[in-house]
């Protein structure tokens, strides 16, 4: 090679070190510190009317960081959130995602708000070997590996669709005044995967619903499908549907007078639910939640941390699973002793020490088999009184017991 | 059964009600100018948005302390409720002004479909702003007339559902009388057959358009006030409304607003009709129909029969 080649070699190599560099010779230094742990939010902040649950995770995430940092984070470093906001659209959740693992370098993503998000890019975190620990979405099938072998890097602390409908269709079976059963749920995603879990689940329980109706997530009169369930019969209703559709759905039983016994999902929680409806009809369905109205003390005090955050009270229960979650990722990262995700995930998998957390206390956490911290245990009645939400109780709820829950 | 019949009778004309207004909406551009706003659903959205930001200030206006995502059914009472329809009304009349302005006549008389991109885009335009101001979240609008339910042979209604039946129908006749018995309307039926011809006539085209514009654009926003105590007000509201009222507007005829208002209720009467059977068969059904119509009658069910001679 010549010397001419070689100092044109040198200048150009130079010269693309310079371009390389400078565009951040100018730049502010970032918030965080390089030898930060950085996690990520990905989930709906701002578009959808469960967004209020997005925003109250992220208050909870953040003040688990705060809590942990103030005792010196993990592993000697601070723990830092980078929040996503996917605006409830698939295509901008996937974009989020591979954005937070490939750019920012988060360790673990919390979320997503929107159950068809976190399925539509589940195979992005399993390939990239970073776990996700959602505390909002609660699809059933989030939590599955994508073959029966295959590491799982989908974890949740929050609540399962299966498992609600696994109460609730146990509520139905056992209360004496339910004759005739019937579903209702809605033709977005979220329904038709709602509908699956309650025609498995009553197969299993066998029970076989007499009338079963579909509605669209923007409809304002449902008494066409409601005259239909009334017409065959029945006294028992099993919705699976969002908060304002819910709504939609006691004003037009309100308009022909047909209320029979309301068993819904956890979106009526949501305050559109409440909105919509108005509070006297909101009276009316019972659901599940996680955290019970009826508050530990210690509970009552992260309550009273949060709630000046919170956009309502109703949300609160989302902030709890996402605190509970980051404080779950942060005891992975020190049992693992470094942040590398496939010993994260197994760190998360099998857990040294319980961790007393604000749900509950998790003993353990996650197993390899089991990606859900909640179980069906930790369902709690609930329903609205006086614009509230309220802990529900009967003598049908009283009498359940953990061996007549199938499904 | 009979009950559950008159129900759905019933509940398709509420709907039903809406779509008409917002077909004859169309029409009234259509027939005047040949063109379309494409962004009628958008001006749906922001005419409840500013329906719930009149009553809002009024409210506070006088002294009380409201949240504006939940109104409370006082800052409907009374006036409220009309001034507000009032104002949204007229600003709608300037803003469809602005549209045809902005959006339409700089395409005018001109080949190619040009007017169908800025419409889209004047709609699109109008509901970043509406989501800049107001947000994404749907906010609560309180009926004037309360929200118990009436029962009628044992059929439910709303009293906004009444209203918006009431209202739509009194604004429909008085568009046919206009169009029919006066100078303005004669005009524009005018204009709207043979431009030229009516210019050489001596009628103002241009202030022929833009009064059909001003005209569209109010009913669109007073269609979103008055759609917004039933289903919330959002400025995604219209999207789906606008859908329906042009397919009803299309099998109705487009260039006859008597048919136009015909459509619209029919597609009312037809999704809760198709909903008594199955709903989640219900977009197929009327679809299938409508391209099933549009196959043997091109122009709609009442559109002017054509022949072009080449």
């Amino acid at each position: 090679m010549n010397n001419f080649s070689k100092a044109r070699r040198r200048f150009l190599r130079g010269a693309v070190a310079i371009g390389a560099t400078a565009p951040f010779v100018d730049m502010v230094r970032p918030s965080w510190a390089a030898d930060d742990i950085k996690v990520g939010f990905n989930g709906d902040l701002s578009a959808s009317p469960s967004a209020q649950s997005g925003r109250a995770a992220i208050v909870g995430i953040q003040a688990a960081l705060d809590d942990l940092n103030a005792k010196g984070g993990v592993l000697g470093r601070k723990l830092t959130l980078v929040v996503r906001d996917d605006l409830s659209q698939p295509p901008k959740s996937i974009h989020n995602m591979s954005e937070l693992i490939d750019n920012e370098r988060v360790v673990a993503v919390f979320g997503p708000t929107n159950s068809g998000n976190a399925l539509a890019w589940k195979h992005i975190p399993n390939r990239k070997k970073i776990p996700v620990v959602g505390c909002l979405a609660s699809a059933t099938d989030i939590t599955k590996p994508t073959s029966p072998s295959a590491d799982n890097y989908m974890f949740r602390v929050g609540s399962v669709d299966r498992f609600q409908v696994v109460a609730l269709t146990t509520y139905a079976r056992k209360n004496p005044t339910t004759k005739v059963i019937g579903f209702l749920t809605e033709t977005t995603g979220y329904g038709q995967a709602g509908l699956k879990d309650l025609e498995e689940v009553a197969e299993a329980q066998g029970i076989r619903p007499a009338a079963s109706g579909k509605f669209g997530v923007a409809d304002t009169d449902m008494t066409s499908q409601l005259s239909k369930l009334r017409d065959a019969g029945v006294d028992t209703v099993l919705i699976w549907a969002q908060g304002t559709p819910t709504g939609q759905l006691l004003r037009s039983m309100d308009k022909i007078g047909y209320f029979p016994t309301i068993l819904t999902s956890w979106a009526a929680l949501n305050l559109s639910f409440v909105n919509t409806a108005g509070p006297v009809l909101a009276e009316k369905p019972i659901f599940l939640q996680t955290v019970s109205e009826d508050r530990t003390p210690h509970q009552q005090a992260f309550f009273d941390r949060m709630l000046p955050k919170l956009d309502n009270a109703s949300s609160f229960a989302f902030a709890v699973h996402a605190y509970d979650a980051a404080q779950l990722v942060a005891i992975a990262i020190a049992q693992a002793g470094s942040t590398e995700g496939s010993g994260l995930r197994e760190a998360l998998e099998n857990p040294k020490k319980p961790y007393e957390g604000i749900a509950k206390t998790y003993h353990p956490s996650f197993t390899r088999e089991r990606h859900e911290a909640l179980g069906p245990a930790d369902q709690k009645w609930t329903c609205w009184r006086g614009g509230k939400l309220a802990a529900y109780t009967d003598a049908v709820v009283a009498s359940l017991k953990p061996e007549d829950f199938k499904g | 059964m009979t009950s559950t019949l008159l129900q759905a009778l019933v509940s398709g004309l509420a709907i039903g009600g809406v779509y008409a207004l917002i077909a004859l909406s169309f029409s009234i551009t259509f027939t005047t100018t040949n063109s379309l706003n494409f962004g009628q659903g958008e001006f749906v959205g922001i005419g409840a948005f500013l329906g719930v930001t009149v009553l809002y200030v009024i409210a506070t206006t006088a002294g009380e302390a409201i949240s504006f995502s939940s109104l409370p059914p006082s800052t409907s009472n009374g006036l409220t409720y009309p001034v507000a329809a009032v104002v949204v009304t007229l600003l709608f009349g300037v803003l469809g002004i602005l549209l045809f302005v902005l959006a339409v006549r700089p395409f005018a008389g001109k080949t190619g479909m040009n007017w169908v991109m800025s419409t889209i885009g004047f709609g699109i335009i109008l509901q970043s702003i509406g989501l800049a101001i107001w947000g994404p979240a749907p906010v609560n609008l309180p009926s004037p007339l309360g929200d118990d339910v009436i029962r009628i042979a044992g059929t439910g209604v709303r009293p906004q559902e009444i209203l918006i039946l009431v209202v739509a129908l009194a604004l429909m006749a008085g568009l046919d009388l206009l169009m029919h018995r006066t100078r303005v309307g004669k005009g524009m039926r005018a204009v709207a057959a043979n431009p030229q011809a009516a210019a050489l006539m001596g009628i103002d085209v241009s202030s022929m358009m833009i009064g059909a514009f001003a005209l569209s654009a109010a009913l669109a926003g007073l269609a979103g006030l008055l759609a917004a105590p039933i289903a919330s007000a959002s400025l995604f509201l219209g999207l789906g409304i606008a859908l329906k009222a042009f397919s009803g507007a299309i099998v109705g005829g487009l260039d006859n607003p008597r048919g136009c208002i015909l459509g619209g209720f029919m597609l009312g009467l037809l999704e809760s009709g198709v909903a008594l059977w199955n709903a989640q068969w219900r977009e197929i059904v009327i679809f299938v129909l409508i391209i099933l119509v549009l196959a043997v009658k091109p122009n709609g069910l009442f559109g002017a029969q054509s022949l072009d001679k080449v």
